[in-house]
């Protein structure tokens, strides 16, 4: 070997916790091949079947964060797969595993449609509800699940005639689907794909308008969760040669939730780490009989409060506090092209016709029209609760209206869901800062080059070692990085910045997708004002290269110099539209800060009012 | 069995369950947590009320209080293990935890009662009631009307007292009731003390004519959970209702046709529900703002 590859590959290693997991690879590997005994060969076989298990609840529980009560299900599914195929009907493992896997997948793909909406526990109920229908199946359909007592003499795993009966060609063939399963696993997160994993399960909202499809991302985990699940039940099906309703039961499904919590939501190392050491606490605390439950439950909860990234996550955590590696080099930046062309025709770019949304009995809308020609920089002013953001929420597409057209590049787009308004070329900031505080500067940047960069888990798939995606995304989030001013702290974590750097990383982050209108909701509060000057600075050159701007702000003195134009909106209607002057000389807008009437001289600077913010 | 007697049984079912059912919502509305042990420690109120009365040998109905005291403190104790600790992480993590205390609730039980299934003390004695051609057992009457006192109860504890007033201002909102110098934590305490008793209650008022064994509650969890989903999420009327329509429906479909049909109705239901209205069937729809 070359010593410049030897360095590489000592570089590679030493990132992270490579190479304690290396360590033990080896040492399992040792372990397993030349000094267990056939009984220790079983219990590290049961350790890898539920690693595989918990490497694909992983996604759905870990990356794409919602907590699925379905995968003992899906592992119970795919051991009765094998057991009934196997032990009812002679067929081998080539027909029996693929089936396995197949089916608890048909099952996903059919549950997922009306499940995958729901948020939180409700997701997790539906799941659960799902499972104990299965498990009422399994003892009911006696004819052919055996009922309660299960069916035996599933038959051992047969390749090319060659029979793992034995425990060591089990425990050869076991490991050896882990550590597919885990390649697998880690070539799909890898990459920009998994960063957009990220950012989604941080915030859906934030996400979607980065042009992510959050429904599409949670039914690939979903699908994929089920999939191992089934590849972990034929394999268990197989070594434990009897299938029963106990696969299916809540403390297999408690027991993989226990797993990964203790190993590590999103690391294929604690999936493998979770999976041993519950297998494992259970053969050691054997004098614990009965207990063991109990010593799960109590190991997770402490687990919970003290390590909640897992085991592998406070390993890694505490790697960087007592060995500070250097900061990663930032990439070099690539260019950063936004459309200069028109595309219009003098057409206006967006074109908002009398759109009305209600909540309950508040009209938040009540049939707002105007237009954005392109390259204009539009203000968006009125008093708290005149229906500002709901408007932007309604044209990025996180609201329906009630009613109305929008009409961005020609195209109707109201009532779209917001990944494909923004994959259109709109994007937007929000009013509270949504980025995803785990994650560097630089990838929350990049994550919004996800369909740019055509994202997904095929492309994860294609290309071996680094993902090209990734790479590319964030040499242009570096421009973007640039364009904001952020480019120095771009290796960072988001979650620790300043207040105003987090807030110029959101317009960087919105920068990066190269989009024709940008949406900004009060980008300047809480800026000083220098911090507004520089801000402002930046956001005219921006729109100097082809970007037009719709921008909400209290502070007009900020907006005044930015904007050319300015809409004030009052109870969810439009009452001025004009040229700053214009607007704040207005009547209705001085009366709708200020009221009318009331007794108090407005207090006012030159006739005009200059920062809405203190109005009550 | 005529259809009215069925109802009948439905109702006496459904009062337990609406006692569950309720219990779980006083802590989603305090707390806006998920509380996955509320199943076991129905159970658990089954067993401490087969302790007592191994224990004491006096009419069951005076020691229904002490169940319903130890519950609260078993209550206060899951609320320092499982929701305290983990409060301000994502609301996943505190059902995650919930879920691991009924685990250990269920090995507790398994360990010190054994797997198999055990019945509970009679409320006031045994035997049947009859009227209008009509039968009911003396525990299923008194089933209905302790968990009718008990509902009354609490309404009136919530709406009527200074201590429901605290209650209703922290489940509201928290923060704000911290900043007007409420004890939100001893309250959020309280609300699970109170909401681990009624189901507490409900146990020992099901554990004579249903049996507990260590891994019942896991169903009764889900019963609830559906209840409320039904009744609208974080509805008390709602939780009763709810729980009223699941009992009847079980207890009919049960007699008609099977119980595992009838289960898996109820789950297909809850999919259904979850499908058409994610919002409950009672609730009005509420969009979350983004």
């Amino acid at each position: 070997m070359q010593p410049r590859s030897a360095e590489r590959l000592w570089n590679w290693l030493s990132q992270g916790i490579r190479l304690p997991l290396f360590a033990a690879t080896i040492l399992l590997a040792v372990y397993g091949l030349f000094y267990a005994n056939p009984y220790e060969l079983r219990t590290l076989s049961l350790c890898g079947i539920y690693a595989l298990m918990v490497i694909g609840f992983q996604f759905v529980f870990g990356h794409a964060g919602a907590v699925s009560l379905a995968q003992a299900t899906f592992f119970g599914l795919g051991a009765y797969v094998t057991g009934i195929l196997g032990a009812s009907y002679g067929l081998g493992f080539f027909a029996t595993f693929p089936l396995s896997c197949l089916v608890p997948t048909v099952v996903a793909l059919c549950i997922g449609i009306p499940v995958l909406r729901l948020e939180d526990h409700y997701f997790a109920l539906a799941t659960m509800g799902i499972g104990l229908v299965v498990v009422l199946v399994a003892i009911q359909w006696q004819s052919v699940t055996g009922g309660t007592n299960g069916l035996p003499g599933v038959p051992p795993i047969e390749v090319l005639g060659f029979s793992a009966a034995r425990r060591f060609p089990m425990f050869v063939i076991v490991w050896a689907f882990v550590a597919l399963g885990g390649l697998i696993g880690f070539q799909i997160m890898r990459g920009l794909y998994g960063r957009a994993f990220h950012v989604m399960r941080e915030s859906h909202s934030a996400a979607a308008c980065m042009g992510i499809n959050v429904s599409r991302l949670r039914f690939t985990a979903f699908l994929l969760s089920a999939v191992y699940a089934g590849a972990a039940g034929a394999l268990m099906a197989h070594l434990s040669r009897v299938v029963s309703p106990e696969n299916l039961e809540l403390p297999v499904m408690v027991t993989c939730l226990t797993m990964t919590v203790i190993g590590g939501r999103t690391r294929i190392a604690g999936a493998i780490l979770g999976a041993s050491l519950v297998v494992y606490l259970r053969e050691w605390f054997r004098i614990l009989e009965n207990f063991y439950l109990m010593a799960y439950g109590a190991a997770a909860l402490a687990i919970l409060m003290v390590a909640p990234y897992g085991l592998v996550g406070a390993a890694e955590r505490l790697r960087e506090r007592l060995l500070s590696s250097p900061p990663p080099q930032p990439p070099v930046p690539a260019t950063l092209r936004f459309s200069e062309t028109s595309v219009t025709n003098g057409e206006p770019l967006l074109v908002v016709a009398d759109v009305a949304k209600a909540f309950g009995g508040l009209r938040a809308l009540d049939g707002v029209s105007f237009t954005v020609a392109e390259g204009e920089i539009v203000g968006l002013i009125g008093p708290n609760g005149s229906g500002k953001t709901t408007l932007l929420n309604i044209i990025s597409g996180l609201y329906q209206p009630d009613r109305g057209s929008i009409k961005f590049l020609g195209q109707e787009i109201a009532g779209d869901p917001a990944h494909r308004i923004a994959r259109l070329g709109i994007a937007r900031t929000f009013q509270h800062i949504n980025l995803a505080d785990d994650l560097s500067v630089l990838d929350n940047i990049a994550v919004a080059r996800f369909a740019n960069e055509g994202a997904g888990i095929w492309q994860s798939l294609a290309f071996p070692g680094p993902d090209p995606a990734l790479r590319h995304a964030r040499a242009v989030a570096m421009t973007a990085a640039d364009m904001m001013g952020v480019a120095g702290v771009a290796m960072q974590a988001s979650g620790k910045l300043p207040y105003g750097t987090r807030r110029r990383v959101e317009v960087a982050r919105t920068l990066a997708a190269a989009p024709r209108l940008l949406l900004l909701d009060e980008p300047a509060a809480g800026l000083n004002e220098e911090e507004q000057r520089d801000f402002a600075c930046r956001i005219r050159e921006s729109a100097s290269r082809g970007l037009t701007i719709l921008i909400i702000e209290h502070n007009l003195v900020f907006l005044q110099e930015l904007v050319g134009r300015m809409i004030c909106l009052d109870r969810g209607r439009v009452i001025a539209e004009g040229v700053p002057a214009e607007v704040q000389q207005n009547k209705a807008v001085i009366e709708a800060y200020l009221g009318r009437d009331d007794g108090l001289e407005p207090e006012r600077d030159g006739g005009t009012i200059s920062n809405l913010q203190a109005a009550p | 069995m005529s259809f009215l007697q069925l109802l009948l049984n439905g109702v006496a079912l459904g009062a337990t369950y609406a006692l569950v059912s309720l219990g779980f919502v006083f802590i989603v509305n305090a707390t806006g947590a998920v509380n996955f042990a509320q199943g076991d420690l129905v159970m658990a109120g089954g067993y401490v009320a087969i302790a007592l009365a191994s224990l004491f040998p006096v009419p069951f109905l005076l020691l229904l209080p002490v169940v319903a005291l130890i519950t609260f403190v078993l209550g206060i104790v899951i609320s320092l293990i499982a929701y305290f600790p983990l409060m301000r992480r994502p609301p996943a993590t505190v059902f995650i935890s919930t879920l691991l205390c009924g685990m250990i609730l269920q090995n507790g039980f398994l360990v010190l009662f054994g797997p198999e299934a055990r019945s509970g003390p009679a409320l006031i004695g045994t035997g049947m009631l009859h009227f209008g051609g009509l039968e009911l057992s003396r525990q299923a009457a008194g089933t209905i009307i302790v968990a009718a006192i008990i509902i009354v109860v609490q309404y009136v504890l919530f709406a009527k007292t200074q201590l429901g007033r605290r209650l209703r201002a922290t489940a509201e909102d928290r923060e704000m009731a911290e900043a007007i110098g409420i004890p939100a934590k001893i309250l959020i305490g309280i609300t699970f003390g109170l909401g681990t008793s009624l189901a507490g209650i409900a146990g020992a008022l099901l554990a004579n004519q249903y049996f507990v064994y260590p891994t019942g509650g896991v169903a009764l969890s889900v019963l609830a959970y559906i209840a409320v989903v039904i009744g609208g999420w974080g509805s008390l009327a709602g939780a009763v209702l709810g729980s009223l329509l699941i009992s009847v429906f079980q207890v009919v479909v049960s007699a008609y046709v099977s119980y595992a049909v009838a289960t898996g109705c109820l789950y297909a239901t809850l999919l259904l529900i979850f499908f058409l209205r994610p919002q409950g069937i009672f609730a009005e729809r509420v969009q979350r703002r983004a």
